[in-house]
């Protein structure tokens, strides 16, 4: 039986289990479940607000070191120059389970704390070391420009000495003020002045400012500072000027350095006397010197801070995740208190529960106790999520099935036959020999490289692709069969047989050959004597809606019958004869009679017979409009058997409305109700609303079974038309693949195909790149984008709405290997 | 060759090998998986090769070639 092994066909069982863990082993327990990752925890408190439950004192200690971490993540990354951060992979791991399990976590809360206030320290000293060694710089600037500004002004200073002399005698104050200047060449103002920088693009604003304000008693000059400053926390420029602003009088300077206080400009007080700020300047410079030391030392002691960290980082991310999910579990579970015990529910798959209890064996070794959890299972009538045991392979299918819905649990898995039908639905839209080759070579690329590319961190379109490399891989090699089927390979034909055609001499340019078919047929695939030919489309397109059709028809029947076992396994057989064999029955009679007619047509020699090939479009529709008129014939006995298979298509969907609604209300069986029926539709339905009126007391549910049935019957009947002109997008796709592969073709390479000199040659390789590179971007990644969803589609709405329930739940256990990487 | 022979003929073989399919494949986890696609991928090539022999066993058009100015 298939109980040795798990199946895709459908869910694995589940049971529902009862675990009692002594509290003192809880933690190692839950660590060991999730590194198994075998089992989905029920909340068993769901009426406790999540500040009341028992392990909040322990979240909120993870929850600081989480934040710590990420803190630190954060300064690593806003580096930069990049900081190393070991793998986790290579780091050495972190004991949490266990008897030292406390110890280590207790250490790790310690080792983070330090980091964290070093770091921070480190940060604040650094900024601070920053903003003072700018003003540094910034006054040295002003004491160099404004020394350039008293120099120029000295040469003038004998006018102004001149002036002043012949004037009244000089007041006392100044010559308290000019004891203070020593030596030559020295100046002496009787106008004060207010120095500073200020932002290069406000010093015209702030000369306007300034002389409405002062009305114009002011002089002021100012120089550019070459170098800008850079910003070192958001690396942003800014250029600055100094200036100098001349002014008499306390209240002037006062207004003066309000409006730059006000612009945002900083204001450096400079001494007048040369000598004195000659020493302003070497005392700044001493002083930016010893600051850039320091910073620099801080700098380099923050840089193996962080170096250090980045060692770890990953480890410490590590725990603390799986800390925070094991005491968010330990909160679903229910604290019994008289015998110091969680209790803890949750749904396992029941092959795993061996594993399980030799996880939970082990967990009681390592914590060092004697009393090992016990695991019970329970009975419920709680529908268990539904669980479908994948591999690296089936996942990719599995993931793009479920993205429609999750089976209902115990139903048939439609992802088992995904695993074929859909690449094969997505081959017969994209077949080409060339385009089927390069896709191949890329899905076997990804595969080989598998291990390397599954540990980096690929982006989210790459990483797409890499999780659907085992879907890719079969696409290419069913695209490659189908490409063979269609003979077309880069839009060129391959000749591996002889051609069944044959073409008579050429007469002259611009003539035409009709070809004539010989007494062998192309063994494999399409002949390519169609290739080039000018009413090639006539026959090919015939060819692939033809096709899609039959294939369509045949994938829907597969689809419906999937119905069956479904309805064995829940135990309902009356859905068999009330849904499933009118569904047949009906599809079949209509559908499968066209596929039936397509086939036969194409087996008869027409050249033989004296009777025109009839219209099998034509057919079908006047078998509807006027039943049992033939005009062209396509056998014999049409007429009759055309309406034979009418009714039957009638009865099946009256006896569907009838049975269900009938039946599903515990009458004895279904009456025999097709000889009715076939006196006239009106009657039959008539006949079970009549019978509705005698059942008073359940009426109302017999009315909506009804309804809901006749609902169920109408979408079917109409599902089935349209879903079948629905596959006609095989041919639509497959058509728009072939013709876009010849344009590129004809428009790149075609005109350079007889090189004539070495430039010819090289226009030629230009050319060739040009049409490999749009190959494989319009060609292989769009159309096959394109043909993806369109199979997908395929799946979802034409064969899953014949068989699929879905409702079901997915199964998600706390796995640690599963859990989100938050950074 | 055109005859509506080889339709039959292949399909035998193909109901052999997904018979061989169905009894051959060894037990193991992935034995459902196999055993599905091998068959499915067997019935979906051989469906698709019937289709197009058939279609071009007895054509109603035949190709019209125009010389042109080259070769």
């Amino acid at each position: 039986m298939a109980d040795d092994y798990p199946s895709l066909l459908r869910s694995e069982q589940m049971s529902l289990v009862q675990l009692f863990v002594p509290t003192e082993v809880a933690h190692d327990t839950v660590a060991e479940l999730g590194e198994l990752g075998n089992m989905q925890f029920k909340d068993l408190n769901p009426n406790v607000n999540p500040f009341q439950r028992s392990f909040v004192g322990e979240i909120r200690r993870i929850d600081e070191m989480a934040r710590r971490v990420r803190f630190f993540s954060a300064q690593l990354a806003a580096e930069k120059d990049v900081v190393p951060i070991r793998p986790l992979y290579d780091s050495a791991p972190l004991i949490t389970v266990g008897p030292r399990a406390a110890q280590t976590i207790d250490e790790l809360d310690v080792t983070l704390t330090e980091h964290e206030s070093r770091l921070v320290k480190m940060n604040e000293s650094y900024q601070t070391l920053s903003t003072r060694t700018r003003e540094l710089i910034e006054a040295k600037h002003v004491l160099r420009e404004t020394a350039v500004f008293f120099d120029r002004a000295q040469g003038q200073q004998t006018d102004i000495r001149t002036s002043f002399d012949e004037s009244s005698a000089p007041l006392l104050q100044h010559d308290d003020r000019e004891n203070q200047f020593s030596s030559v060449g020295n100046v002496q103002f009787d106008l004060e002045f207010v120095t500073g920088t200020l932002d290069r693009a406000r010093i015209p604003t702030f000369e306007r400012v300034l002389w409405r304000v002062l009305r114009g008693n002011l002089y002021m000059n100012h120089t550019d500072i070459v170098e800008p400053f850079v910003d070192p926390a958001t690396g942003s420029e800014t250029r600055k000027n100094v200036f100098i602003i001349f002014a008499h009088g306390d209240a002037l300077l006062a207004k003066i350095r309000k409006v730059a206080e006000s612009m945002g400009a900083t204001l450096y007080p400079i001494d007048a006397n040369a000598d004195k700020r000659a020493e302003a300047l070497r005392e700044v410079s001493v002083r930016l010197e010893d600051i850039e030391t320091v910073l620099y030392n801080t700098g380099s002691n923050r840089r193996s801070e962080i170096v250090k960290i980045g060692e770890s980082l990953r480890s410490w991310q590590d725990v603390v995740k799986k800390e925070k999910l094991i005491y968010e579990t330990l909160n679903l579970f229910n604290y019994d208190v008289r015998r110091k015990t969680l209790i803890a529910e949750g749904w396992v798959p029941t092959r795993d529960i061996t594993t399980i209890q030799v996880a939970l064996r082990s967990a009681t070794e390592e914590s060092g106790t004697s009393v090992p959890p016990i695991l019970h299972e329970l009975r419920t009538s709680k529908t268990p999520p539904t669980y479908h045991r994948t591999n690296k392979f089936t996942e990719g299918f599995q993931t793009i099935m479920d993205s429609y819905g999750i089976a209902a649990y115990q139903e048939i898995n439609p992802g088992l036959f995904a695993v074929v039908t859909f690449p094969f639905l997505f081959a017969i839209m994209f077949g080409d020999i060339g385009h089927g080759f390069i896709i191949l070579f890329a899905a076997l690329y990804m595969i080989l490289a598998e291990r390397k590319l599954a540990k980096q961190d690929l982006g989210e379109i790459v990483g797409q692709f890499f999780f659907g490399r085992y879907i890719i891989l079969l696409m290419g090699a069913f695209s490659i069969y189908t490409g063979l089927m269609y003979n077309d390979i880069f839009s060129k034909s391959l000749h591996l047989w002889h051609s069944g055609w044959n073409f008579p001499g050429a007469e002259g340019v611009g003539s035409k050959i009709v070809g004539t078919i010989g007494s062998h047929r192309y063994p494999f695939g399409l002949d390519p004597g169609w290739h080039g030919a000018d009413n090639n489309l006539v026959f090919v397109n015939s060819y692939k809606m033809k096709m899609s059709i039959v294939l369509g028809v045949i994938h829907m029947t597969f689809a419906l019958c999937l119905q069956v076992p479904n309805h064995i396994k829940f135990k309902r057989p009356v859905d068999i004869y009330a849904n499933f064999i009118p569904q047949i029955i009906f599809l079949m009679s209509i559908f499968g009679y066209l596929v039936i007619t397509i086939l036969y047509k194409w087996s008869v020699d027409w050249s033989q017979t004296d009777v025109k090939p009839p219209s099998l479009l034509v057919m079908l529709i006047s078998m509807f409009l006027s039943p049992g008129t033939v005009e062209e014939p396509l056998y014999r006995g049409q007429g009759p058997i055309q309406v034979v298979l009418l009714l039957l298509a009638a009865v099946c969907e009256m006896k569907k409305i009838h049975d269900q609604g009938y039946v599903g209300l515990n009458h004895e069986g279904p009456r025999d109700s097709s000889d009715e029926a076939l006196e006239g539709e009106e009657e039959g339905n008539g006949r079970a609303i009549a019978e509705a009126a005698d059942e008073e007391h359940e009426e109302h549910d017999f009315g909506e079974v009804v309804i809901h049935q006749i609902i169920h019957t109408i979408e079917f009947c109409l599902g089935c038309i349209s879903h079948t002109a629905s596959y006609l997008r095989l041919w639509a796709l497959s058509l728009a693949h072939a013709q876009l592969s010849e344009v590129l073709w004809s428009m790149t390479i075609e005109g350079f195909l007889n090189p004539a000199g070495v430039i010819g040659w090289i226009a030629l390789i230009i050319i060739s790149a040009l049409w490999f590179v749009l190959t494989i971007f319009i060609l292989c990644i769009m159309e096959g984008l394109s043909a993806f969803l369109h199979a997908l589609r395929l799946h979802w709405v034409e064969a899953n709405s014949k068989h699929f329930e879905g409702g079901g739940h997915a199964f998600t256990p706390l796995s640690f290997a599963n859990a989100e990487f938050k950074e | 060759m055109a005859s509506i022979l080889p339709v039959f003929l292949v399909l035998v073989i193909v109901a052999a090998l997904m018979t061989a399919a169905f009894l051959f494949v060894p037990k193991g986890p992935n034995h459902t998986v196999i055993r599905t696609g091998l068959m499915i991928a067997l019935a979906a090539c051989y469906l698709m090769w019937m289709v197009t022999y058939m279609a071009q066993l007895h054509p109603l058009v035949s190709p019209v070639i125009t010389i042109k100015a080259e070769d």
